[in-house]
């Protein structure tokens, strides 16, 4: 376990010391027995209810255990992460990731895998980054679009009124009826609302035109829940970024990687596997086109 | 100069980093040393002292969040070495497990983890 601090500014040695520099808790697994990975799988949770531990808890051991080096990390505001007063657009979530894997010093391509508002952050930073991304996996997700800023702002204006305003009521009712465990989570994130500006924040990010989307060259997975208020846009995707793999999994909703993991598991592990064998043959190409080169330079 | 602070946030991880061969492998040494674990996190959450048994459950008894156990595993970690898994364990638990696990099942776990290690 590591804290690592995304502040940017040199000549400081404290970790609070910049405007934007806060402390993020981030979990590393790697491959068992010292095996050198075969890639990097960066995990990205959610909003409000999420944590790294939705990772870890359900495809991170696997992923770690079939070869691949994986780095998780709380978002700010979120699990053990430090939770600053402001700053919650989705452009500052982009740059914490950004920043994060600077420290880490992980400057190869990695592959994204972010579920749910963690996707959006995961588009957004392969169009900001596009030569640091070899591919994206995303769980009932979708771009920043306009369409997106819509649906989120809206959750958040909800999540205001039920879990702010009516607190003890809201928290009651989710603890007798969807169990202690999330009430746990229901109270962080009501407190996450009550003491930040993440509620005015996310909807004020700036959003992305179709055009930007279609710009997006790395391959893309998208998995979506048959009964998802999200479902549908699969076509949506398919059609603005046309070589994207789309799964969508009968009987699952929104939380489909809590309820089906397994399945996420095959998933993501055969594309990530597919993505590393294209990569070599792409690499194999290369050396063939120069080495053609070098003999009819030589000839 | 940029800071990367690799310490773990919590004051019970920065017990030495391995001492496997001082750690005693019977449940109520290792409840013991758990308990203490928990106190530090519930402390940080500005709980009271709780009294923590091999029957206590983390999330229905704790309050504690799924993150909260893997802040614990780094501490399993720093006090018990590489041959206390968490991540393995929990891999083979469902997530409704996870959310229903008793301190007592995470302590016969690490008794087997120490007395397999000292076998070997």
């Amino acid at each position: 376990m590591a804290m690592i601090d995304t502040d940017h500014v040199t000549g400081h040695d404290g970790p609070h010391t910049g405007t934007d520099g806060v402390r993020l808790h981030v979990q590393r697994l790697s491959p068992p027995d010292g095996r050198p990975p075969t890639a990097t799988a960066v995990l990205i949770h959610g909003l409000l209810t999420d944590s790294l531990a939705s990772w870890y808890f359900t495809v991170a051991p696997d992923l770690a255990a079939a070869g691949l080096e994986v780095v998780m990390y709380d978002q700010r505001g979120h699990g053990r992460s430090e939770r600053p007063g402001s700053g919650y657009r989705l452009d500052t979530f982009v740059t914490d990731l950004e920043r994060l894997l600077d420290r880490l010093d992980i400057t190869g391509p990695v592959h994204l895998v972010g579920n749910c508002f963690g996707g959006t952050v995961a588009f957004a930073y392969a169009m900001r980054r596009p030569e640091r991304v070899a591919g994206i996996a995303v769980i009932e997700a979708k771009p920043a679009t306009e369409s997106w800023l819509t649906e989120i702002s809206g959750i958040l204006r909800r999540v205001e009124e039920e879990l702010v305003v009516h607190e003890a009521e809201s928290l009651a009712w989710v603890s007798a009826n969807r169990g202690a465990h999330t009430a746990r989570l229901a109270k962080s994130a009501a407190r996450l609302v009550r003491t930040t500006s993440i509620a005015e924040d996310v909807p004020a990010s700036r959003v992305v035109s179709e055009e930007q989307v279609r710009a997006v060259r790395c391959p893309v997975l998208a998995v979506y829940g048959a009964d998802s208020e999200l479902a549908g846009q699969e076509r949506w995707l398919e059609s603005v970024l046309p070589g994207t793999r789309t799964v969508v999994l009968p009987g699952q909703g929104h939380s489909v990687l809590a309820e089906a993991p397994t399945r996420i598991r095959e998933l993501l592990l055969s594309w990530i596997d597919e993505r590393e064998h294209e990569g070599e043959h792409e690499r194999h190409t290369a050396t063939d086109t120069a080495a053609a080169a070098l003999e009819a330079d030589a000839s | 100069m940029t800071t990367v602070n690799q310490a773990a946030p919590s004051p019970a991880a920065e017990a030495p980093v391995s001492t496997p061969a001082g750690a005693p492998a019977d449940a109520p040494a290792v409840l013991a040393e758990i308990s203490g674990m928990l106190r530090t996190m519930l402390d940080e959450y500005g709980l009271d002292d709780i009294e923590v048994t091999m029957g206590t459950r983390f999330t229905e008894d704790l309050e504690l969040e799924s993150i909260d156990l893997v802040a614990l595993a780094g501490s399993l970690e720093a006090r018990y070495g590489r041959q206390v898994n968490f991540a393995e364990f929990v891999a083979g638990l469902d997530l409704d497990e996870i959310i229903d696990l008793t301190v007592g099942q995470l302590v016969e776990y690490v008794v087997r983890c120490l007395r397999a290690a000292r076998e070997r």
